[in-house]
């Protein structure tokens, strides 16, 4: 049991299950016929049948339940404040699930040239009394009973008065800012908690804009939006959802990372060795010293920013993405490029930091920009 | 219709039933946690015992009234007899009482209506009067005067029949007046019955009528709660104990007493907990306490979470692991993980004491905290660790400026690397030898360390030398024989063997212990040295706290013989310590690298020669050491004390604390304090570090009652605030009397003298109280201050035939003063300056005291100048010529009138003053003479008689001189022919 606690708490490290995840992801959601043929081939689809479900569920429950009995992550568990991610996992997954099974459903359904479930004659209309008003009303005496029931069981977790001389260790977030203070490991301040949260909320206002395929409105489908469903999956559950559950139970005393079976120990020590982009020019490759001048010491920097932000979207317009341009036109192409880029632009940037400890790309302290 | 809809409406209707039930179940089940507060469990239980108590009470106080009250109960009879009898009379002047009232109600009206209107009037005439004229001025002035004459018509109208009603109400009052009177006494009597009675009737709803009990059960539902309910959070507010909520001070709101109920009640002493009175109440809780439970509740002494209602959220703390195990049991007590400040375990109670109490020496009832600041003070812990509440009043160690005359450098070295192995109980701590530094390694740095160091201080030679030894040395057992007698066993103890050593735990021990255990001297010091260190310590050390005995030359002598007859021969035995060349360059280098680069570190070495790295390296280790946080050493000055800065430890976070790797520990901080105290180096276990940032505290070697002592201390030095107005200090008038305490502290006056009910060990060393320092009882009430300046300037003798000696201190003037004030705070008398007693010769009292102290023999056992007692010398007793000069002529009456009482043990009879029946026997007169007789036995004017009359008696008032020269003739030898005296009684 111990060999696997610590094969548990090797995988769970950043680098490995966030590396796992985003191999998986394409195979799991896959985007393009290559992954298609090979999510049929090794039957990853079965994870979106009953079956499947079921026993993803009897995992995870598993997991908690052997982490309850385990000293050290019984402490993380049982938390009151982390209770609400344990439920959230579990609604995570219960609705990618269902919505899946959905999708796949009515994906056979549409093959066969069938209608979708959800298709109704437009004229086979229901009432708002008693058809949704009423199973409204009982979900929401069933949601009161949940609620006082939960905080009867599990007192709300209040702690001594806030102290600014003696900040608790590790202090954290509320729990649905985790995965903004799981940013700030990898950015400044000003794009993680300002810039990246506004995008978040632009970029998903933007979407029905950006994404006008008419298909899969009003039934569940997967086939028929695969791209997006695929990049709107890894943006939420990857990059979003599961950065909360690395910030929840996986980062201890001193915001290090500790595999879930882990002792937070509050004297760990981790070597931090990170470089700047500027550095590994100027002084590693070079063998100089960084230019006075801020603008030429942190040139490389920028034409990285400038080039992965605004080059290449105009390159990839003329070549692999014509077809888009083509479709979308430049100011929905140009809108899609920049969210999507400042997206991708998080893994890319968390990468960077594992492999090369780089720091910053672009750091100029002196002005308080760094990125 | 069904088929319009898209779900079964018949299922639905089942599902919001279903729900409907489970939201009233789960609602149900909310208002029963919410109401289930443990607190009522107890409040319950508590009206049980109460019920119970109060039916005991009942039983009792009806059992003690059960005769007396049958005849007052006959008297009511007779007198409700003799009211019925005249039943029909007050019934008719009832009648006319009604009528009369009804007419003077309406008389009464009437009047105040017109006076209203003449008010009204009156302003309209002074109106008219200032700015009319001619008629209209008449008439408004006709028509006042005719409304005033109206006015004064109804008035005696209403007055009359105010009188009538009056006089009527009065002689039915009188009628009824012997019933009333009957039910009074009775009700006098059953006056405590009453009060029980009452209080059952609100308490047992078995006694309640029925609308009664309906009420009791109501005001304690749900929501209706709110209004008046019996079980109910009992709460008071602090405004003077303060809660730091860190960016505010609140006041602490304490809810103790919801469970506590019986605490302020002594008539629970024998209860269960939580209802158990507080086992001190004369000095809590109480309203007459000095701590009322209204000012400073209970976590302004036990901390805790005042707030909480329940055995956990209130931070109980156990005190031992039996305890906490029992607690899981029974209470599912478990520890409140984010309270900074839980309650204190028992055992660290007083440590709160502190709060208000921080400048008193001692303080009354906190005999743990007392002791704690003391050993602070003497171990010196605030001269390596500032304490702004507590400040380091002098340096613990001696002076080390002119060590070399003491001391050679051999049994320096020895003594620096282990202290105990010379003196058993010495209060210079280990620093050597320790857990983080005892390996091979270690040692052979710290020989060098310990090498340089002693280089250092013997930087001007050695000046020590034995070879004149025999020209200050005397008789030896003479010596003894005055060490044992003379004063020095006030604050030293001579005890080569740690199991027969007193018990110095405590703050009692620690008076024996003020000055060191002279065991050894012989090994460590020489004759010359210690014969001047007697003969004047000030001048070797300003600010030692050793007295000067004034000794004459033969008697230094002597008990320099004596002192140095004691040897260590092991200690003598032990390796001399070298400066090993090795050692000192790595050392040397090791503190060059942490302030140069390596390379650099390297060639400075290179350039020193071997003195200057012993310099270096002599100079390092005191810094590293912190030698000058307890010893004054040229050159030191002015370097930073090393410890942390322990004012607000008691508060400091428990993360702030490095645990290192004793996981096994609890983590709160009274255990790491303990953990520290006990092993210094504790925590440096397992870590990986370079001998320069070691754990470097030294080891005090204490004993566990001390370690629970400075942890009480410590944990009271905290940021905890209170409010000016309950601090001790506002009880005392002049803070100068807190200084007078602490120099009486410092110089253990308390050694030698009962002080405040306290001290005075030195008598065991005596054969009677009478020959040991005297009792201070009512000192400052008892000497004029300007004498007991004096007296303290040049001390003479008082008490002919004591031995021991008040030494002469060298204090400033200021340090005199407050330690007078602290004398007179005590017994209330905070007067500099007074007016000189002038005695009339010529009264009857004076007279008659005379007369009195002729009877009274007082010339057998006092002097009268320099006019020897007719007794023998165990009974001599102070100059009666110096009483003018130094005493309070009203404490002499108070010390005449019962001396037992003012110094308990004292041979001084009180007088023995006849009463009137006395004078009135035949013969009294030839007995007492005229004028004791014209007294008419009034003992108060015979003890005035008496006091004026010693106050008269002349002659010299310094008889040091007569008094010794006698001695130095006769001997001391009177105590012996005491007990010889007492052998022969036996035989």
């Amino acid at each position: 049991m111990s060999y696997i606690k610590s094969f548990i708490d090797f995988l769970s490290a950043p680098t490995i299950s966030f590396t796992l995840l985003t191999v998986a992801f394409p195979f799991i959601f896959p985007p393009s016929d290559y992954f298609e043929k090979k999510n049929r081939q090794w039957g990853v689809y079965k994870l979106w049948t009953n079956a499947g479900g079921f026993w993803v569920f009897v995992l995870i429950t598993l997991f908690f339940i052997v982490g309850y009995f385990d000293p050290h992550f019984n402490l993380t568990m049982t938390k009151p404040d982390n209770i609400p991610i344990i439920l959230m996992i579990y609604s995570m997954y219960f609705l990618t699930w269902l919505g899946m099974k959905k999708a796949y459903a009515n994906d056979e359904r549409l093959d066969r040239g069938e209608k979708p479930e959800e298709w109704n004659d437009p004229d086979d209309k229901v009432l708002v009394w008693p058809d949704l008003v009423y199973i409204e009303l009982i979900a929401l005496i069933l949601f009161m009973v949940a609620l006082i029931v939960w905080s009867i069981l599990i007192p709300a977790p209040l702690e001594e008065p806030a102290n600014p001389a003696a900040t608790p260790n590790p202090s954290k977030a509320p729990w649905y800012f985790l995965g903004l203070q799981e940013m700030l490991v990898y950015f400044d301040p000003w794009l993680a908690g300002i810039v990246f949260p506004m995008f978040i909320i632009f970029g998903m206002m933007a979407i029905p804009y950006m994404d006008v395929n008419k298909k899969g409105e009003g039934y569940y489908s997967f086939k028929e939006r695969r791209v997006g469903y695929f990049i709107f999956m890894y943006g939420w559950l990857v990059l979003w959802v599961f950065l909360i559950i690395i910030g929840t139970f996986f980062r201890g005393p001193n915001w290090n990372f500790f595999g879930p079976f882990e002792w937070w120990d509050p004297h760990k020590v981790v070597p931090l060795t990170n470089v700047n982009l500027s550095e590994y020019v100027w002084v590693k490759l070079l063998n100089k010293g960084l230019p006075v001048n801020i603008i030429a010491r942190e040139s490389v920097g920028f034409v990285a920013v400038i080039g992965y932000l605004f080059i290449m979207p105009i390159l990839l317009a003329k070549t692999k993405l014509k077809h888009l341009y083509d479709h979308y036109g430049p100011v929905r192409y140009a809108t899609l490029m920049l969210f999507g880029l400042t997206m991708f632009a998080l893994p890319i940037k968390m990468y960077l930091r594992w492999m090369f400890n780089l720091k910053y790309i672009v750091a100029i302290p002196e002005w308080f920009f760094n990125i | 219709m069904n088929d319009e809809r898209y779900w079964n409406i018949k299922l639905l209707n089942k599902w919001f039933a279903i729900s409907s039930v489970v939201f009233m179940v789960s609602m149900i089940w909310m208002f029963i946690d919410d109401n289930d507060d443990d607190f009522k469990v107890y409040q319950r239980e508590f009206r049980k015992m109460e019920i119970l108590k109060a039916e005991e009470k009942l039983d009792s106080e009806l059992e003690a009234v059960k005769q007396e009250r049958v005849q007052f109960e006959e008297k009511l009879q007779i007198a409700r007899t003799a009211l019925d009898n005249k039943q029909g009379e007050i019934e008719t002047a009832q009648i006319e009482l009604d009528n009369v009232s009804a007419k003077f109600y309406k008389a009464n009206m009437n009047f105040l209506n017109a006076k209203s209107i003449v008010d009204a009037e009156k302003y309209q005439y002074e109106t008219v009067k200032i700015h009319g004229h001619g008629d209209e001025l008449k008439k408004a002035e006709e028509y006042y005067n005719g409304l005033l004459e109206e006015l004064y018509e109804l008035k005696l109208k209403k007055e009359d029949f105010e009188g009538r009603m009056l006089a009527q109400d009065a002689s039915i009052k009188n009628m009824q007046a012997e019933r009333k009177l009957a039910e009074d006494e009775l009700n006098q009597v059953l006056k405590e019955v009453n009060l029980v009675d009452r209080k059952l009737s609100k308490l047992d709803r078995d006694r309640m009528s029925f609308a009664n009990k309906l009420g009791d059960i109501v005001r304690d539902l749900p929501i209706l709660d709110f209004m008046a309910p019996y079980y109910k959070v009992e709460q008071v507010v602090l405004p003077d104990i303060k809660y730091n909520v860190n960016f505010a001070s609140v006041p602490e709101v304490d809810r103790c007493t919801s469970c506590h109920l019986g605490i302020a009640n002594p008539d629970y002493v024998d209860a269960e907990q939580p209802f158990t009175t507080h086992p001190d109440l004369d000095l809590y809780l109480t309203s007459s306490s000095p701590h009322p439970y209204e000012e400073f509740g209970c976590t302004g002494c036990h901390n805790g979470r005042g707030r909480g209602t329940n055995f956990t959220s209130a931070t109980h703390t156990p005190s031992n692991a039996d305890e906490k195990k029992e607690w899981e049991d029974e209470y599912h007590w478990h520890k409140m993980h984010h309270w900074l400040k839980p309650m204190l375990p028992t055992r660290y109670s007083e440590a709160s004491c502190f709060k208000c109490h921080n400048d008193e020496v001692q303080i009354k009832g906190a005999d743990k905290l007392s002791h704690g600041l003391a050993l602070v003070d003497k171990y010196g812990c605030n001269g390596c660790h500032a304490i702004q509440t507590y400040p380091n009043r002098r340096k613990a160690g001696p002076d080390l400026a002119r060590l070399n005359e003491k001391v050679d450098k051999e049994w320096t070295a020895k003594w620096i690397r282990d202290p105990q192995s010379f003196r058993h109980n010495t209060r210079m701590p280990s620093f050597f030898g320790q857990t983080n530094n005892s390996d091979e390694e270690s040692l052979k740095r710290n020989e060098t360390e310990i090498a340089t160091m002693v280089e250092y201080l013997f930087k001007d030679g050695e000046k020590f030398s034995t070879r004149n030894n025999r020209k200050y040395m005397g008789d030896a057992v003479a010596g003894e024989a005055l060490f044992n007698v003379v004063g020095c066993k006030g604050c030293h103890v001579l005890e080569p063997d740690p199991d027969n050593l007193p018990q110095v735990n405590t703050l009692e021990g620690m008076l024996s212990k003020h000055g060191p255990n002279l065991i050894g001297l012989g090994s460590k010091t020489s004759a010359e040295w210690l014969y001047n260190w007697l003969k004047d310590p000030n001048s070797f050390w300003h600010e030692t706290r050793m007295p000067d005995l004034r000794l004459t030359d033969a008697e230094a002598k002597d008990i320099t013989a004596y002192l140095l007859s004691f040897n260590n021969a092991e200690f003598e035995e032990q390796d001399d310590l070298e400066i090993s060349t090795e050692a000192l360059d790595e050392i040397a280098l090791g503190w060059l690298k942490k302030m140069y680069p390596e390379k650099e570190s390297e060639s400075r070495l290179d350039a020193m020669s071997y003195e200057d790295k012993v310099g270096y390296v002599a100079d390092k280790s005191i810094r590293y050491y912190g030698c000058f946080g307890c010893h004054n050493i040229p050159g030191y000055e002015k370097a930073k004390p090393i410890g942390t800065e322990l004012t607000v430890e008691g508060s400091k976070p428990v993360d702030k604390l490095d645990f290192g790797f004793q996981h096994h520990l609890d983590h709160n901080n009274y255990t790491w304090f303990t953990e520290k105290l006990k092993n210094p180096r504790y925590f440096d276990e397992g870590k990986e570090i370079p001998p320069e940032d070691k754990l470097r505290m030294p080891n005090f070697n204490l004993k566990p009652e001390e370690i629970e002592a400075i942890v009480t201390t410590i944990l009271g030095l905290n940021d905890d605030k209170v409010g000016e107005s309950v601090l001790a200090s506002r009880a005392v008038d002049d803070p100068m009397v807190y200084e007078g305490r602490k120099l009486i502290r410092d110089y253990n006056c308390k050694g030698c003298h009962v002080i405040d009910g306290f001290g005075g060990q030195i008598a065991e060393n005596y054969s009677a109280p009478e020959y040991a320092p005297p009792n201070l009882n009512t000192q400052g009430a008892k000497v004029q201050p300007d004498w007991l300046f004096k007296f303290f300037k040049h001390p003479m003798v008082i008490r002919p035939n004591l031995q021991v000696r008040m030494p002469s201190f060298t204090l400033t003037d200021e340090e005199w003063n407050a330690i007078i004030k602290a004398f007179q705070h005590w017994d209330d008398n905070n007067l500099s300056f007074e007016s000189e007693f002038h005695v009339d010769n010529s009264t009857t009292e004076f007279k008659a005291g005379k007369k009195l102290h002729e009877l009274g023999a007082c010339n057998n056992c006092h002097f009268y100048g320099t006019e020897f007692p007719k007794q023998g010398a165990q009974t001599w007793a102070p100059n009666l010529a110096l009483t003018k000069e130094r005493l309070h002529p009203d404490w002499v009456i108070e010390w005449l009138r019962d001396p037992q009482n003012i110094m308990p043990g004292t041979k001084m009879p009180a007088p023995f003053l006849p009463d009137e029946e006395i004078l009135t026997l035949p013969g009294a007169e030839s007995d007492w003479g005229k004028y004791v007789m014209k007294m008419n036995g009034d003992q108060e004017a015979m003890l005035e008689g008496l006091r004026d009359y010693v106050y008269s008696i002349k002659g010299k008032v310094d008889i040091t001189n007569e008094i010794q020269s006698y001695f130095k003739q006769h001997g001391y030898d009177f105590e012996s022919d005491d007990e010889e005296d007492e052998d022969d009684e036996d035989w």
